[in-house]
Formats: C-alpha cells, structure tokens, sequence
C-alpha cells in the first residue's frame, strides 16, 4: 500500500508544486494520477521514489516512510517507466530488460527464464528480439520493452510517467488493452501519471484528478464520471461524461439495476452478449441494427431484449445516484 | 528518391577524391624515390630511428599524459555538483585551442627552458583541450530521460557514469584522443625549434639547407605517423564503441 500523507512539494521556497495531498493506493490497485500539465502530478510520482525530495509530509509505502528507506535499494524494488521509454542505446534488448535483476545479482539461468517469461507476456518472441537494440525497434515496440524492464525483477510496485503517451492513437490503444490484460495476470499497485482523461477511465481503479497541486477528486472512475465533485473535474472530463461512463459499464450492469425486457421473437433480432459495454450497445441502438437486441448469457441463453429507454433509466439512475448522499448541484 | 541520389552522388564525390588522393600519393612517391629523396633514411638509418624513438617518446608522454589526465577530469567536471566549473572549463578549453601551437612551445620555453621537457609540457597542454571538450559533449550529450529512468531504476551515481555514460560518450571520448594524437604528432615536429628533438630535426635542417631529400625524409615519416594513429583510432572506436550505438550511428548516417 502506498499512503500519501499531507504531502507538499515546494521549489525554490514558494512555488508550490505539491499541496498537502493526502490518499492510499491499496495493494493490486490501479490509479492514475491525471490533470492537466503543470498540475503536478508527475512531481508526485517522481516523490515515491525519491526522484524529487518530498519537503513536507510523509510517503508511506509498506508501512515504512520512503525517506527512512535506502534509495537505491527501495527503487530496485519499485518498476519505474517513463514515457521516452528511457531504453539504454548501448545495450542489447536481454540486458535492457535484465537490469535490475543483473544489479540485484541474478544468476544466468534464472535471469534467462525471466526474460523469456516477460517477452511472452509483453507479446514479443524473446529470441527475435534478445540481441537487438533499442533503435532497431519501432516506437511500440520499445514501449513494450519499458514495460517489460519494470517488471523484470517483480517489483510490488510500478511507476509510470505517461508510458503511452508518445504513441500514435492507434499503437497506444492497443499497448492500454494489453497492459490491461499482464496487470489482470500480475496484479501490482501502480501508480500512472496520464493527461487523458480517457486513458485514466478506461485503465484506472482508481482516478486521482489534480490541479495546480491539488487533489480535486479522488475516486472510482464513474464516480468522477457521473458525480464530478466540482466544476473543475466536471469541465476536466468533458461534457460528454455521461456518454464516457457508458464504456465502464455493461449489459449484465444494466440488468441488474433496471432489468431487461421479454424479447419479441417475431421481430428482426441482434443478438449481444450480456458483458458488452454499454458504450457499444448505445451505439447499436443508435446505428438501428436491429429492431432489438436481445442478450445472451455466457451458455447461449437468451435473458431479455434492451431498448434505447433501458440505457437512459440505466444512466438516469447512475447519475441520479449519490454515493455520498450529498445532493448535487446542476451546472 | 531525392535522398538516394544524393546518397549516390556522396558516393560518387568521395570515390573520385579517393581515387585522386591515391594517384596523387602514388605520383609523389615515384617523383621522390627516382630523385633519391629517401637517401637519408638508407645513408643513416640509425639517425633515422633515433629521431623516429623521440618522436614517438614525445607523442607517447605527452598523449598519454593527457589522456589519463583529460579524461578523468572530464569525468568530474560532468558531475552535477561542479556545474560551475564545467562553464569556465569547457570556456578556458575553447579559448586555449585557438592559442597556436607554435605559441604554447614559445611559452614553455620561456618557463621550462630548452630541452625536452619544454617541448613535453607544450604537447601535453595542447593535447588534454581537445580530449576534455569531447569529454565533457559526449557526457552531457547522454539523454537525460536515459539517465533519469537508470537512475530511477536504482542505478547508483558511479553504475549510471560506467554502464550508461561513459559507454555512451565512447565515441565522442575516443573522436578527441584522435584529433589530440594526431594534432600532437604534427605539432611535435616543431619540438625542434626548442630542442626537444624528434623529425623536426630533418625537416627543419632541410628547411634551412634547401636539402630537399633531408625535408622529404622528415616530413613524410611525421605525415604517415599521424596517418598511422589515425586509423588505429578508428579501429579502436570499433572494438570500444558499443555495437548497439555503432548500429545506431550507421542508421542515421
């Protein structure tokens, strides 16, 4: 668990980079630190580990405060990834990814083992890629690799600075979906820095929205979605906030909140399965595909059609909801 | 497209200059072994290795010196806690390669007096700016996210100056002995002038006899010493040079 307690950050005595933030990151969770630039958000990860001095506060990480802890040591134990990928020109890609674990005195065989492991997992055949060099990759590619050096030797905890964001729209989205898919398999407490909100929807547990050193907000990602704490976040996520909720939910969500409907078996009839997200069953239903969509369960079984009107009780009901029973204001 | 005939018509220039250079040499060589221009190496081959052993003593002292002095200072002044005296280094370094070569072996003499040691203290000062420069813009030339992810990895100050800087640098570093040794070889020839010896014994003596044979048979040995190292260098900018950054740099180029 990484705690932040009363953390501020303060250049050359006055310029606040960091002010008085305070929040957990539970084991195995997921939480982006997004804002827009300047808000720093980077400066707080770059705090964890020790890259910036913390001038007030407390990090806490596994109980103990990082200032207590031997830096070199501590970093050896926390996957660090940036977003230049940051790779070593002069090496090969083995002792690129190898560096931690050849630092902390890995023996040849465990070392080779491990990084055939992170090549599959990073979906790279570890021979084709083991004797090349950085600059013989292509911008994903070496993201890949990035990647893949922070895990190399398993470290509890990862830091990642925008690690996707240089990349073109299409190469990013790809490498969050597999991210996605080795953190299922991993399961670390990471810490992302991102400045897409749609980034941070669609990877994090968690969302920790900051502006000028500040937390806004902190929490789930629909929460930040359909109860924006304040004009700020609510104009940080965009006004079609509603209609980015709908990629966190899916059909099996909606049944359980508002229920599905007979189906008419006379009718022209699409069928979806019930773990479609709701942003695609939306678009579906706009695109009139089909006079219904009728949605089956994992076995083939038909459950219940949905119309346009059961997304918007869905998304009425969401939005209406309040989790802090505190009423909201309209802007 | 563009880019490849440009490519081809590189090719091109560089073969004929090669070609031209080559013929030229070959010419030279012909010219001076048919008028016995080499006559003084075969009459007093014994002069001729002296004069060759002081030479190469004066390249060697003062090239060494300045390596292992450069280098290391080089090294420090890099370090983000002498950020000041890297500014004033690397000024003092640009003003003192435009001092003439000629200038420095002047000065030495006034301190140091006639004699070797003169010549040495001028070969070695003028050696160790080149060498500092390429030292000091191969360091800073190192990617700053390269270093900030080492150091964030847990690399400690003297892992990220051996495994990330310096194999980095090691082109840069080695570009400037080369440019300093062959510099020296040149500059050693006027090591004469202040009684340090070596081939500028002959060139100069052919200089102020109008011997010819005496100039050539000095002159020449002096150019294909510089040639020689030169292409030492080279070769050890293959074997120390990592391949990744080889591979790199032939991408680019």
């Amino acid at each position: 668990m990484i705690q932040f307690n009363d953390v501020s950050k303060v250049y050359n005595g006055s310029v606040k980079a960091v002010d008085n933030v305070s929040f957990n990151v539970e084991d195995g969770e997921f939480v982006i630190l997004v804002g827009p630039s300047g808000c720093g958000k980077t400066t707080l990860l770059r705090m964890v580990n020790q890259l910036e001095e913390i001038t007030e506060g407390e990090i806490i990480l596994n109980n103990q405060s990082v200032k207590e802890l031997n830096k070199i040591e501590m970093r050896r134990k926390i996957g660090y990834v940036i977003q230049s990928n940051g790779l070593f020109p002069n090496m090969t890609i083995e002792k690129n990814v190898m560096i931690v674990p050849d630092l902390l005195g890995w023996d040849r065989k465990k070392r080779q083992d491990r990084f055939n492991h992170l090549m599959e997992l990073i979906g790279l055949h570890p021979d084709e890629f083991r004797k090349r060099y950085p600059h013989e990759l292509s911008g994903g590619q070496q993201q890949r690799i990035g990647v893949a050096r922070a895990l190399a030797a398993d470290p509890p905890v990862m830091l990642m600075d925008e690690p996707f964001g240089a990349l073109d729209p299409i190469i990013r989205n790809r490498l969050q979906e597999e991210f996605l898919q080795i953190q299922k398999e991993v399961k670390k407490t990471i810490l992302f820095v991102s400045h897409d909100i749609d980034e941070a929807v669609k990877m994090g547990d968690k969302i920790a929205l900051l502006r000028d050193g500040e937390i806004m907000q902190y929490n789930r990602p629909e929460e930040i979605l359909n109860h924006p704490k304040n004009e700020f976040v609510s104009k940080f996520v965009g006004q079609d906030r509603v209609l980015k909720s709908t990629s966190l939910y899916s059909v099996k969500d909606l049944d359980n909140e508002v229920g599905l409907s007979p189906y008419d078996k006379s009718a022209h009839i699409k069928a979806v399965q019930e773990d479609t997200s709701l942003r695609i069953i939306l678009s579906m239903l706009l695109n009139q595909e089909a006079d219904q969509l009728v949605i089956e369960d994992g076995n083939g079984n038909r459950k219940g059609s949905l119309t346009l009107e059961h997304v918007e009780k869905f998304l009425q009901a969401k939005v209406g909801e309040n989790a802090d029973g505190v009423a909201l204001q309209h802007e | 497209m563009e880019w490849h005939y440009n490519m081809n018509r590189n090719k091109r220039i560089s073969l004929i200059v090669k070609v031209l250079f080559w013929a030229g040499l070959i010419i030279f060589f012909s010219w001076a072994f048919t008028n016995g221009m080499f006559q003084p190496i075969f009459e007093n081959t014994g002069t001729f290795f002296n004069l060759l052993g002081e030479h190469m003593l004066l390249v060697l002292i003062s090239g060494s010196l300045a390596i292992f002095t450069a280098i290391p200072a080089g090294i420090f002044l890099t370090r983000p806690q002498f950020q000041k005296a890297e500014f004033f280094a690397v000024n003092l370094a640009n003003l003192g390669q435009t001092i003439p070569s000629l200038a420095i072996l002047a000065l030495a003499m006034g301190f140091i007096g006639i004699g070797m040691e003169a010549a040495l203290v001028a070969l070695f000062a003028y050696s160790v700016l080149p060498v500092l420069q390429n030292t000091i813009a191969g360091i800073n030339s190192v990617d700053e996210d390269t270093k900030d992810a080492a150091r964030g990895m847990g690399l400690t100050n003297m892992q990220i100056l051996w495994r990330i800087e310096l194999p980095n640098a090691a082109y840069s570093i080695i570009a400037g002995v080369r440019t300093a040794l062959v510099m020296n070889i040149g500059t050693a020839a006027l090591a004469y002038l202040i009684g340090g010896g070596g081939f500028g014994v002959w060139i100069f003596s052919g200089i102020e006899l109008f011997d010819n044979a005496y100039l050539i048979s000095g002159a020449v040995p002096v150019s294909m010493l510089a040639i020689a190292v030169d292409y030492l260098f080279r070769g050890m900018q293959l074997i120390l040079v990592p391949k990744g950054l080889r591979l790199a740099r032939q991408a680019v180029s």
